[in-house]
């Protein structure tokens, strides 16, 4: 297939398109094989699955198309299709005698016609780089769930129609995220291994997150979801490409955190492992109850993608729902007072404000302060350790990461702050609301994870935190962790960026410290992530601001 | 001959031995595949015979895994289906809520039931291709539309 053929014109379908056709039952097959020869396509038939994947393997360009009958004996065409759509990337059509799925047995003609269009689109898709087809397979469903009167010819047609229906919501919803009003993904531990997985398995260059989200398989993912995970990933990759390997480990849980920045952090006590990646130091998470959710193996051995949750979000700080958000805001907090200590926020969230939109410089104090209200709440519920951040530090969270650019204007959670260009490795958290870049001028380490709370935070207020900076809170990254620890995995993510964060040259024992005394705190709030901020850590924690 | 053929089809389709299906198997016979119907519903009794001995086998055995009776079942509708062998297919069915009830009894009748309409369609259907065949491919293949 190649462009050509997406120019076809959707009520003709392509000649030679090549299909291969599996079903166990000899007299299926034979129609089926007929039928496609009719829409003249080229067929290949085999009635064992495993012939099948062979055939496919041998060559992956060979076809086009696969149709499986799911009830097989001797491989479940489920199975199957999921290896096909897995390994090769070929799109495959279900056929099954069952009432609603895909085309149902006996198979028409006019259904087969429009089979192409999985193809077309497919390519199509990849050739423009989006993905309007994301369902494929679903848009075969629904072509068989209009129908289950398998001799009701104006069933095929009402399946056509679906199909198209469900075309034309894809485009709309590809065409329009923005205003599609969709629950924000979290990017959890688990999924984010998943994306991580499909993105090696495709290879790092030519991930497409229509195929991602194939090979993830998740249900409710949509590919834009992916499709901007993806983009950040691959700008924190860039990011941290520069940074210490260290942080690589860490990187997932940067990762996570600064997309999920939602949710993600919440009960994560994040610990704020002292310079050196913490993460890498699973006992420090360990410390950290929430954290346990974390694998912090995850961090081990690059998978670093896996699921860290972007717990910080700056931006959700704002909305305190529950968020916890390391906000990686650069912007040193420079003033919270109040929030000084109490990081934690009450609902778990690890407040890292990131605020995304202020400009950095003031400190977006408002917002900050906003955040910080509700951490300093948090906080000074779980910590009474935590001493009045001077300076925000022990908001750390509250950092505002330089919004200037706030790329993202939603908080997308899977939003990083890749922006901390700098070596940083921030930990990403904010969740894209901060643009940590913008503050990160100045440090390059932006922590995204607003632990960065870096003496030199309070460079701007816009400043980030960078990992140094958090080097001196040392526990910023601790804290932010602890906040984000609400969420257990996601905590755990943040936390380990926290860790992370460590290394931003974060001292070894101030992070500790505020490690301890976050999961001290943790202890004794039970989940609360936002106590978990290990305020104790905060005063160590200076944000620089 | 071919008005013959026509009306034996018709009325098989009339007593319900097969239904749309089969037309659009016939449909698909064309010169490149002159005896394409004839060829699926081959495969198909063939395929089907076997299913009949393995249920036959499993009842008589007389322990009744319903579970196996019921994939059995399903295989065979399938196929079915996709020849349109319409009152077989609703045997099946009836054969698989009986299995799903855990009716042994119910399973025993209307496998007999299955069986019989099996072996008629057959015998119809060979009755039917050789007819074809001697009025010519062409002839048959088209159908009324």
């Amino acid at each position: 297939m190649t462009v050509e053929q997406d120019c076809v014109a959707l009520d003709q379908f392509p000649v030679g398109m090549r299909v291969l056709a599996v079903d166990d039952d000899q007299t299926c097959l034979r129609i089926l094989e007929s039928l496609l020869h009719r829409c003249q396509y080229h067929v290949t038939t085999t009635n064992q699955a495993q012939k099948a994947l062979e055939l496919l393997r041998e060559n992956k360009n060979k076809f086009d198309l696969v149709i499986s009958d799911v009830d097989m004996p001797d491989m479940d065409g489920f199975k199957l299709l999921e290896l096909v759509g897995l390994e090769m990337d070929l799109p495959v059509i279900r056929v099954t005698h069952g009432a609603c799925d895909y085309l149902l047995k006996p198979v028409r003609i006019e259904e087969l016609k429009n089979i192409w269009q999985h193809v077309v689109r497919s390519r199509f898709d990849k050739n423009r780089g989006s993905n309007n087809g994301d369902k494929k397979d679903g848009s075969g469903n629904n072509e068989g769930v209009a129908n289950s009167d398998p001799n009701n010819g104006r069933a095929n047609r009402k399946r056509k129609d679906q199909y198209n229906e469900d075309e034309d919501e894809e485009r709309d919803d590809n065409d329009d995220p923005s205003s599609q009003k969709k629950p924000r993904v979290v990017w959890t531990v688990e999924l984010h291994k998943k994306f991580v997985a499909a993105v090696n398995q495709l290879g790092f260059e030519k991930a497409m997150p229509k195929k991602i989200l194939d090979l993830m398989n998740v249900e409710k993912l949509t590919r834009e979801n992916v499709a901007s995970h993806l983009q950040k990933f691959r700008l924190y990759l860039k990011r941290i490409s520069g940074n210490q390997q260290a942080i690589m480990a860490n990187s997932d849980l940067h990762f996570l955190q600064m997309s999920n920045g939602l949710d993600g952090f919440h009960h994560r006590p994040i610990p704020v492992g002292s310079g050196q990646n913490v993460l890498q130091n699973p006992t420090d998470l360990g410390k950290f109850h929430h954290v346990s959710s974390l694998p912090l193996n995850h961090i081990d051995g690059g998978n670093i993608l896996q699921g860290l949750p972007m717990p910080l979000e700056f931006d959700q700080l704002q909305t305190n729902n529950n968020k916890s958000i390391i906000a990686g805001n650069s912007m040193a907090f420079p003033s919270f007072p109040t929030q000084q200590s109490s990081l934690p926020n009450n609902n778990n969230h690890l407040v890292l404000e990131g605020h995304p939109q202020a400009s950095p410089s003031a400190f977006p104090g408002h917002q900050i302060n906003k955040r910080l209200e509700h951490w300093s709440n948090a906080v000074s519920s779980s910590s009474s350790t935590l001493p009045p951040a001077q300076n925000s530090n022990s908001i750390i969270i509250g950092h505002q990461f330089d919004v200037s650019p706030l790329p993202h204007s939603k908080p997308d959670s899977l939003e990083w702050n890749t922006q901390n260009a700098s070596s940083s490795y921030s930990i990403p958290f904010c969740d894209s609301t901060i643009p940590l870049t913008s503050s990160m001028n100045t440090n390059p380490r932006a922590f995204y994870r607003t632990t960065d709370l870096d003496s030199n935070a309070n460079v701007q207020p816009g400043v980030y935190y960078d990992s140094s900076q958090m080097r001196q809170s040392g526990n910023y990254g601790p804290t932010t962790d602890a906040m984000l620890s609400s969420n257990p995995k996601e905590g755990f993510i943040v936390g380990q960026q926290k860790l992370q964060s460590g290394f931003m040259g974060a001292e070894a024992g101030s992070l500790d410290d505020i490690v301890n005394s976050t999961m001290k705190q943790e202890q004794s709030q039970g989940d609360l992530s936002e106590g978990d901020l290990g305020y104790g850590g905060f005063s160590s924690l200076r944000t620089c601001l | 001959m071919q008005r013959q053929v026509a009306l034996i089809k018709q009325s098989l389709l009339d007593q319900g031995y097969l239904d749309e299906q089969f037309m659009e198997l016939e449909e698909l016979q064309d010169d490149a595949n002159p005896n394409f119907v004839e060829e699926v519903a081959t495969l198909y009794f063939k395929d089907s015979a076997r299913l009949i001995n393995n249920i036959d086998q499993a009842l008589e055995r007389g322990s009744f895994d319903f579970n196996r009776l019921d994939n059995y079942m399903h295989q065979f509708k399938g196929s079915s289906t996709s020849i349109g062998a319409s009152k077989v297919k609703t045997e099946c069915t009836m054969f698989r809520e009986y299995c799903r009830a855990g009716n042994a009894e119910g399973c025993l009748r209307t496998f007999k039931q299955l069986k019989k309409e099996h072996a008629t369609l057959r015998k119809k259907l060979e009755q039917y291709f050789q007819l074809a065949r001697q009025a010519g491919p062409k002839e048959t293949a088209r159908r009324p539309k």
